[in-house]
């Protein structure tokens, strides 16, 4: 079966029936090319409007780091929370390793993300993401994200610290 | 590689620790390294080195460097 048949796209209602991030902090507005369990690519376009623009800043306007990660890994989850059984559920971040920063992203610009999965168990998601805005690298890192539904299920017992008097 | 010595490897490398610090006192969240998460890739790291799957309860119980090595014997790995 080639990957074009077997790949999913989300429009924005679509990524909100997979994933709890909402307005105003839901930070990619089209997922394509999901391939479940394996990559999805996203795609998030940013005006002016954009709440935190007039405030970082009013005399030089552009997009946070943070709202930069927030796009990778929203892209990320969706290589997992497309799958039915894990629909809707929440996750958490558990590690974010080798970030790096590459371009200044600004009102106007389109940033096209790219997100493998490089390992999924017992709750836990390992991989990548990076960002482009016109081909150019933006921003990019390792990507570790729970999913406490299934991980709370797997945590080991804690054992008793035994205390002894001499 | 004996298979003490890869079980200990694992300990090492999932929770960057010394040859030292593997002992009776080891237990889950003894040390920074061993947390959840922690906990979830060293298990990954024993099944790829013993080539095993870990059962659901066997994942919970493993609670200690040397309750590892008792639950192992289960999988036939006798450390």
């Amino acid at each position: 079966m080639s990957e074009n048949i077997r790949s999913q796209s989300f429009d924005l209602i679509g990524i909100q029936e997979c994933q709890r991030n909402r307005y105003p902090l839901l930070f990619v507005d089209k997922i394509t090319n999901v391939i479940p369990g394996e990559k999805a690519s996203g795609i998030k376009c940013f005006t002016y409007n954009e709440w935190f623009f007039p405030p970082h800043f009013d005399d030089e306007p552009n997009v946070p780091g943070f709202v930069q990660l927030e796009c990778l890994v929203q892209t990320f989850i969706m290589t997992f929370l497309c799958m039915e059984e894990h629909k809707g559920k929440k996750t958490n971040f558990a590690g974010i390793n080798n970030v790096k920063f590459k371009r200044k992203i600004i009102p106007g610009d389109r940033l096209n993300i790219n997100a493998n999965l490089e390992s999924f168990k017992r709750g836990i998601a390992k991989g990548t993401a990076v960002s482009f805005v016109d081909g150019e690298p933006a921003c990019s890192a390792e990507l570790i994200v729970t999913l406490p539904d299934v991980f709370e299920n797997f945590k080991p017992k804690k054992l008793a610290i035994e205390v002894k008097n001499d | 590689m004996e298979n003490k010595e890869k079980y200990e490897q694992v300990f090492i490398k999932s929770f960057a620790l010394t040859k030292e610090a593997l002992n009776e006192n080891l237990i889950y969240e003894s040390v920074p390294s061993w947390d959840s998460i922690g906990h979830m890739g060293m298990i990954a790291e024993l099944e790829d080195a013993f080539n095993i799957e870990l059962d659901t309860d066997d994942i919970i119980d493993f609670s200690s460097f040397e309750k590892g090595k008792e639950i192992l014997q289960k999988y036939n790995v006798t450390v």
